[in-house]
């Protein structure tokens, strides 16, 4: 109830029948003062002069002709139709209209205000002077046709003030309409504004001024808050892309710091044995050469002088990874030349069933390094690449290309030589590529791999100021990104450079 | 002596009943008179020179134009005027003094609304002619009436 009483056209529609209530009475009233007056008025006038001119008509007649005279005139008045009593006293004589007389009236006083007397006749008496002795002219007037005309006259101003009134009711309904239309059709793109369309345009088109301020103010409001929606948006973007990264940057960092962890621990134990396999093999090799070749003890020997190599041979990949080896033999060098040497080393190795496809790049980039490390890389990550399709067979896919301010977390903006070694074998989920750099994981049976060659990839790498990146979709093979920084043309000539 | 004591009786009951019955007799019958001066020239006024005095038309008695005073000291007398002389309304009427002025150069008669002041008037001017409740003159030796007007 209170929110349709409190509706716009409600309430503009009770302003205008509160009005209406208030003035209709009263207008009616006014007018029907003034008609009345307006009437009383007439019918005044004109029986006071009537009257009037037949005393002095009667006060004028001569003595003689005296009776049949007022006898004519009284006639003369009864035959004008508004009189409806005439009657001339001289004394105890009566002279009356020869004209019948419905009903004798009540004896009363004069009338002297226009009204409804009860009997509907207003009488005048004229006193007239005759000589030294007066006589009565008293004559009654017909109030009924003057009250009928009024009656007439108010029911037409009642029915026009009706009129007026419903007019003006239905005018109202229409005018609030017009009115309220557009407010509601605001309230209505408000509403949607309200509900998250903000771009929701709030086009009115009203003649109302104020209607038209109003929607000019909320449509600009309207774009305010679209505007600072879409900057809030865009900042909530932009913080959601930082705090990915930010993330992806944490977790490598830990991934970094678990595999520089395990580096420096593996790199300690390494060294330690590699001091204790040094005696092993020189006391064992010593031992051999004391020894007769085709003895039992000297087979023993050899086996122990194997053993004791793959030892150092596993030790120095150990070293490798945790960058304790010997000092590498840095220079510029082109970067195409290295991998085709190490695809040449691999396509001797690599079974029949699986593709090797190099892409090298126009661009031939110059990187700064130990080029056998590069080629350490090269066949690593290939190796790696063709034991994932060594059942199924495939293709191995080499590229190599220029990377400008690469999107990887680690790297500083500038220009880095990449390669691209893809493979089309088994893929990894999300879980084996968290694992991948870290020594001696592995996904292979016991005797099949050691776990250190994507490690020692990632030490190598890594010590070169570059970054390695992995994707991989599982059952459709994997792809590994080295980016390595590019050198410029002065430190090639200025070789060798000391490392 | 019983007898004289029925008569005294009698004559005290009749006396009692004339003063009780006097003032209700001339409340009974009241009339409006034209009056003037005692001492004036207008002897007499017929009913349209007294229609045409009080509406502003000059009326001459021995070259001597009469001076109207339109009564107003109580509304019954103003409507006993406006019915019996003027006949007609009080709009009407001033309407017709105003075209009577402003038309034809005729004075407005004079209206005063105290019966002092009327008296007053009337004893100062012997052409003034004016009406009044006759009771209120019955007993003035200073005014004379010239017509009955209207009786109740």
């Amino acid at each position: 109830m209170d929110r349709l009483i409190n509706s716009l056209r409600v309430r503009l529609i009770g302003v205008v029948l509160v009005i209406h209530a208030a003035l209709v009475p009263l207008l009616y009233l006014g007018v029907s003062v003034i008609i009345q007056e307006g009437y009383a008025e007439l019918f005044v006038n004109s029986v006071r002069s009537f009257s009037k001119l037949t005393a002095d008509e009667l006060e004028a007649s001569g003595e003689r002709e005296f009776e049949q005279r007022a006898a004519a005139l009284l006639d003369g008045a009864m035959l004008t139709g508004q009189v409806v009593f005439s009657e001339i006293t001289d004394g105890q004589h009566k002279v009356h209209s020869s004209l019948a007389i419905d009903a004798a009236p009540v004896p009363r006083a004069d009338d002297f205000d226009f009204g409804d007397h009860g009997d509907q006749v207003y009488y005048i008496t004229h006193r007239i002077k005759r000589g030294d002795r007066s006589i009565m002219l008293r004559l009654g007037f017909d109030e009924g046709p003057t009250l009928e005309r009024i009656v007439g006259a108010k029911r037409r101003v009642l029915l026009a003030v009706l009129t007026f009134t419903f007019v003006s009711i239905a005018v109202s309904i229409w005018l609030s309409a017009v009115i309220a239309r557009p407010m509601v059709r605001l309230q209505e793109a408000a509403k949607r504004v309200a509900g998250g369309d903000v771009h929701a345009h709030l086009e009115m088109n009203s003649s109302i001024r104020e209607v038209q301020d109003l929607t000019h103010h909320l449509e600009s409001m309207r774009e305010k808050l679209v505007g600072a929606n879409d900057r809030l948006a865009s900042e909530i973007r932009e913080r959601e892309v930082s705090e990915r990264k930010r993330l992806d940057l944490e977790r490598q960092l830990l991934h970094r710091e678990r595999i520089a962890t395990i580096g420096t621990l593996a790199g300690g134990v390494a060294h330690e044995f590699n001091n204790i396999l040094t005696p092993i093999l020189l006391y064992s090799q010593v031992a051999l050469d004391d020894t007769p070749p085709d003895s039992a003890v000297a087979k023993d020997l050899t086996r122990i002088v194997a053993a004791a190599h793959r030892a150092r041979s596993l030790v120095a990949r150990i070293l490798t990874f945790s960058r304790q080896m010997d000092v590498p033999q840095t220079s510029v060098f082109p970067l195409r030349p290295t991998v085709e040497e190490a695809l040449a080393l691999l396509r001797a190795i690599v079974p029949a069933n699986i593709d090797i496809v190099f892409d090298p790049s126009e661009d031939d980039s110059m990187i700064s390094g130990d080029a056998s490390l590069i080629h350490q890389v090269i066949i690593n990550l290939c190796t790696n690449g063709y034991q994932s399709m060594r059942r199924t067979g495939g293709t191995l896919a080499v590229r190599l290309g220029v990377a400008e301010n690469p999107t990887v977390p680690q790297l500083d903006p500038g220009k880095y030589a990449m390669l691209e070694v893809g493979d089309s074998g088994h893929g990894m989920d999300p879980a084996v590529m968290a694992h991948i750099f870290e020594p001696f994981f592995t996904t292979r049976g016991v005797g099949e791999g050691t776990g250190l060659g994507l490690s020692v990839v990632h030490g190598i790498v890594t010590s070169m100021g570059g970054s390695i990146t992995v994707e991989s979709t599982i059952g459709s093979g994997s792809t590994f990104r080295v980016y390595l920084p590019a050198a410029t043309r002065t430190l090639l000539e200025g070789e060798p450079a000391s490392g | 002596m019983e007898r004289s004591a029925v008569l005294i009786m009698r004559r005290a009951l009749l006396l009692l009943a004339l003063l009780l019955g006097a003032p209700l007799g001339s409340a009974g019958s009241q009339s409006v008179v034209l009056v003037v001066r005692a001492d004036s020239a207008v002897v007499d006024l017929d009913s349209v020179s007294v229609r045409k005095l009080f509406l502003g038309v000059p009326v001459l008695v021995n070259s001597s134009p009469l001076h109207p005073i339109r009564n107003r000291s109580d509304a019954r007398l103003d409507q006993i005027f406006l019915q019996e002389i003027a006949a007609m309304s009080q709009s009407a009427y001033d309407r017709q003094i105003l075209i009577g002025l402003n038309r034809h150069g005729w004075l407005r008669p004079e209206e005063l609304d105290s019966s002092g002041r009327i008296l007053d008037k009337l004893a100062m001017d012997p052409n003034a002619v004016t009406f009044m409740w006759q009771r209120d003159v019955a007993r003035n030796p200073k005014i004379r009436v010239i017509r009955v007007l209207w009786t109740d």
